[in-house]
């Protein structure tokens, strides 16, 4: 080439040159703007809080009083202390239980050759949806002392044994086996993509299965048990539902329960609710920082780029042990709490004499669901639920599209910026994201506090890195050449946007947004500090439900709630199934 | 004295009313020998292996290692992997990662439940010095290459000294260089060790320098079972010597044969002789294998002389290919040396010693 078509050339692009040159750092400033605005002003707004003792309802908005002493204070105070170990044994103890039950899952679903194994995988996964308020109200139902159904169903049969759900073992108990399938999820992909030789040299070597066990296939995995049992401890750390309806009659309070507390306080006590919310995210954030440097430590099982049949044990007769075990595992996780829900929610009154009783037709009905329905808030609050939903679907889905093509598809510098910003929620549990949207605007005059929006925008950052991750994952599926092969065509990035990574990627947009919808509706923990009586969502009715101490509408509420969230799971599994197929025709 | 493995009939289905992936097997080791299986993937040679190892289990036959049987689905017998005093080297190595070295090797001598007794370190010192690894006792096995991961693993399955070692692949996870320095140690330490070995494999010249025998699998059956230079110079099958490298074909009639000397009709080309392991009859249709190193052009010998033409001619440096057609078939042929004889399209006489002609039977069938 010569030099003066050399130079001809670059003076043809010089023109489109210059406004890319500004186009660039406008829209990453944009992004940062509106990722600042969602998340990074909340937080300070809750670390003033945290670090003042100005009341911002009483003080009114903008009055800052500096003050480390009351955040030492709140940190030396017992009742911290107190909630702070409570919930370390709660979730510590949550979590070796459903580390022993995850890995026995994955065990028997991956490694052995137990009948239906395909069914026991996809039924094990239901405890995932179940949103843990329900789980709460069911375990309520048929664990409280004195009126459970289990207390009940053991005076029939004569055992002279009780159990007592509202404790703390009560606590450990559901969280384990409601938060097994964490880790299930790590330990039996773990397993799947294990070199099957490793377990085969140690069987010739001599060892016995049993010893090969725990010698050689338990420590390869031990990165996939430990990743697993972080998340769930992390995830057991920002719940709120279970030990709201299990904790609470026994007065066990754990971080999330004691700072709703600290808020339902008169005069609320915003400012210690703040600071015990900052312990919660700095533990939280500690774990998902392990989490994550475990993640990203070479997995010793996995050999990249060999697909393996993984070794199926046969076990002969005790197969059906094993089936067993995953059948009961099923039948306490998921039967007995329908079962329960069922019969408080249709019995009149949930005492029940004898075994007769429960079948006596005339004690069931649609009384409980009557009640419900009565309650113009009921109607008020699905409607503000799905309206929530469908809100922080379409702007969550829009901004994790823009964010995720800027740090995956461009060069664009600030992209890193963006993506640290987009990420920091996943280390904020959704109740602290609750007490620092209520920071961030309560004192603010103009109103966005009270409105459905604070809502949509608070579960638009708690739920933006699970976006973003879920869409990016479906960007790396196209290949930048079919962009390229765009723009060569003369077509511009906007156009190749709309064009060509829009189309192709219409299954991963359209996936992600469903899962932010789902995970929009079921949120509870951010819900709590921010909704009004005109705002009112399902999953903080249901709480009125149960604290309100009616069983048989709280019963009745949980149904309707669940039937709900199993509709729309079914629903838009199906739109997706059909967006996915419709891009395969266009791909 | 009794062989150290002992194969017969062995059958592997993986499902009933399939096509066994393992059809019919037979054959003996004896004790210190070294026998190859060879064969292209999915031939079955890595289905037998592992059937002797007990991580496959054998739908029919009967296995026996040392004097004791340890597979016999007739009889329901069927004895686990750890039982039957056996090592085994794996393709993808399966030096477990979250051990050093020492820990590795010394694994199966704390698992075992007859480990012979004896000092476990000194064992373990004196196999690592073995395989070359001696200095590298108290690393961690990931931070070894693949060729030191793979010594690991066969320090590992010596250190106990079992009955019959069994290496599925070893070689064929290294690159080039190491593979060949690595192949001819293997020899070396499993000679030095008078270790008895089944070996695997799709390489043939890791088979002819490790194997004693070589066993040729093809679609689950063992076409033939010999030491190398049979296998090279007297195929007992089209396939065979196919696989090792006769890749010229002559199709013709069978004219007469007597004993293992057999006269085929090539057509146009004329006649030619040929050695035979198979009983032709006159009248047969025949194939003729032979290879291209063994096709001299332009010479005159005593027997087998035609005339033809070359068609093309491929210059490689060290050696020339030509394709030369020969009343109407063609033939590959490699002349050794820097110097290119032959001119393009000129006419050439060419002598195909009748002891490197192989007539087989023409079943029908396309080679590949």
């Amino acid at each position: 080439m010569t030099a003066t078509s050399t130079a001809a050339l670059a003076e043809a692009t010089q023109p489109a040159a210059v406004p890319r040159r500004l186009g660039a750092p406008l829209w990453v400033g944009a992004l940062v703007i509106v990722l600042a605005f969602l998340v990074l002003y909340p937080l300070l707004m809750l670390l003033f809080g945290a670090l003042s003792d100005s009341n911002p309802v009483i003080d009114g908005f903008g009055k800052f009083r500096p003050s480390l002493d009351h955040f030492l204070k709140v940190l030396g105070n017992e009742n911290v202390h107190l909630a702070f170990f409570n919930a370390i044994a709660a979730c510590g103890g949550g979590t070796i239980l459903a580390v022993a039950i995850g890995l026995a899952f994955s065990w028997i679903v991956v490694r052995t050759n137990t009948p239906f194994k395909r069914f026991i995988a996809g039924a094990s996964m239901i405890p995932l949806f179940v949103p843990p308020l329900v789980a709460g109200v069911a375990w309520s139902i048929l664990g409280s002392p004195k009126t459970g159904l289990l207390n009940t169903a053991f005076k029939w049969i004569g055992i002279d044994f009780r159990v007592d759900f509202y404790s703390m073992a009560g606590l450990i108990l559901v969280f384990g086996i409601y938060y097994a399938p964490y880790v299930y999820m790590f330990t039996s992909s773990a397993l799947q993509n294990m070199d099957p030789s490793l377990e085969e040299a140690s069987e010739v070597s001599g060892a016995s299965a049993f010893t090969t066990l725990f010698t050689v296939t338990f420590p390869l995995i031990a990165p996939a048990i430990l990743a697993g049992s972080l998340l769930s401890f992390v995830v057991m750390l920002g719940i709120y539902g279970v030990p709201a309806a299990l904790g609470a009659p026994a007065n066990i309070n754990v971080l999330t329960t004691y700072i709703f507390k600290l808020t339902a306080w008169s005069p609320p006590l915003y400012n210690t609710a703040a600071a015990v919310a900052i312990l919660l995210m700095i533990v939280t954030a500690i774990l998902v920082w392990a989490q994550q440097r475990v993640l990203m430590g070479k997995s010793f099982a996995t050999v990249a780029g060999k697909a393996f049949r993984p070794r199926s044990l046969n076990l002969g007769p005790w197969r059906w042990f094993t089936f067993g075990l995953a059948l009961a595992y099923l039948f306490v996780v998921v039967v007995l709490p329908t079962l329960a829900l069922v019969i408080a929610a249709f019995r009149k009154f949930l005492f029940i004499k004898d075994f007769e009783a429960l079948f006596d037709m005339r004690a069931y009905g649609w009384f409980h669901f009557a009640q419900v329905f009565d309650n113009p808030l009921t109607m008020l609050s699905i409607y503000n639920t799905l309206k929530v939903g469908v809100i922080t679907a379409l702007i969550g889905g829009a901004l994790a599209f823009a964010i995720g093509y800027t740090v995956n598809r461009t060069q664009v510098p600030g992209r890193k910026a963006i993506d640290l910003l987009s990420t920091i929620p996943v280390a904020i549990p959704g109740l602290v994201v609750g007490v620092a949207y209520l920071w961030a605007w309560i004192g603010l005059p103009g109103g966005l506090y009270g409105t459905i929006w604070i809502l949509a925008l608070a579960f638009v950052a708690r739920f933006i890195p699970d976006t973003v991750k879920a869409l990016s994952t479906s960007f790396m599926q196209i290949h930048k050449e079919l962009e390229e092969a765009s723009w060569i065509c003369g077509r511009g990035l906007l156009s190749t946007i709309t064009s060509v990574v829009l189309p192709l990627a219409r299954p991963g947009v359209v996936a992600s947004m469903t899962l932010l919808f789902v995970l929009a509706i079921r949120e509870l923990g951010s819900s709590l500090f921010l909704y009004t009586s005109d705002t009112t969502v399902m999953a903080v009715l249901l709480l009125d439900y149960y604290e309100g101490g009616n069983i048989g509408k709280t019963a009745a509420f949980s149904l309707v709630q669940t039937a709900i969230l199993a509709v729309l799971l079914g629903l838009t599994n199906w739109l997706a199934r059909g967006a996915a197929q419709g891009s395969a025709r266009v791909g | 004295m009794t062989a150290a493995l002992a194969i017969e009939r062995l059958e592997k289905r993986f499902a009933p009313g399939t096509r066994p992936a393992v059809d019919g097997v037979s054959f003996d080791v004896p004790a210190g020998e070294i026998v190859v299986l060879l064969g292209p993937s999915g031939c079955g040679k890595t289905t037998t292996l592992r059937c002797v190892a007990g991580l496959e289990h054998p739908t029919g036959g009967r296995i026996s290692i040392g004097d004791r049987v340890v597979s016999e689905p007739g009889r329901g017998l069927l004895v686990s992997p750890r039982e039957r005093d056996i090592g085994m080297v794996f393709q993808s190595y399966a030096v477990w990662p979250h051990m050093t070295v020492r820990q590795n090797v010394a694994y199966p001598l704390k698992h075992r439940r007859n480990s012979g007794g004896g000092d476990i370190n000194a064992k373990v010192k004196d196999t690592l010095e073995l395989v070359g690894l001696g200095e590298y006792a108290e690393r961690p096995v990931v931070s070894l290459s693949g060729g030191q991961m793979q010594r690991v693993a066969l320090a590992r399955s010596l250190v106990y000294r079992p009955q019959l070692l069994l290496l599925d692949e070893p070689l064929s996870n290294l690159d080039a260089k190491l593979r060949i320095r690595l192949r001819d140690e293997l020899r070396r330490i499993l000679k030095q060790t008078g270790m008895t070995g089944l070996y695997v494999t799709h390489d043939q010249a890791e088979a002819v320098v490790l194997g004693d025998r070589i066993g040729v699998m093809k679609d689950g059956k063992l076409l033939q079972m010999a030491p190398p230079g049979e296998i090279y110079n007297r195929p007992a099958d089209s396939f065979v010597a196919n696989f090792t490298g006769a890749s010229n074909v002559l199709t013709g009639k069978v004219l007469a044969r007597s004993g293992e000397r057999a006269t085929i009709d090539l057509g146009v080309a004329g006649k030619i002789e040929a050695w035979t392991p198979q009983p032709l009859n006159a009248g047969d249709k025949a194939r003729v294998a032979l290879r291209a190193e063994n096709v001299r052009l332009g010479e005159r010998g005593p027997a087998n002389v035609f005339s033809g033409k070359v068609i093309e001619r491929r210059y490689q440096g060290m050696q020339t290919v030509y394709d030369v057609e020969m009343g109407g078939q063609r033939l590959e042929a490699l002349e050794l040396g820097t110097a290119a004889r032959h001119e393009q399209n000129g006419e050439v006489a060419i002598t195909l010693p009748p002891d490197t002609c192989w007539a087989y039977r023409d079943e029908g069938v396309a080679i590949d």
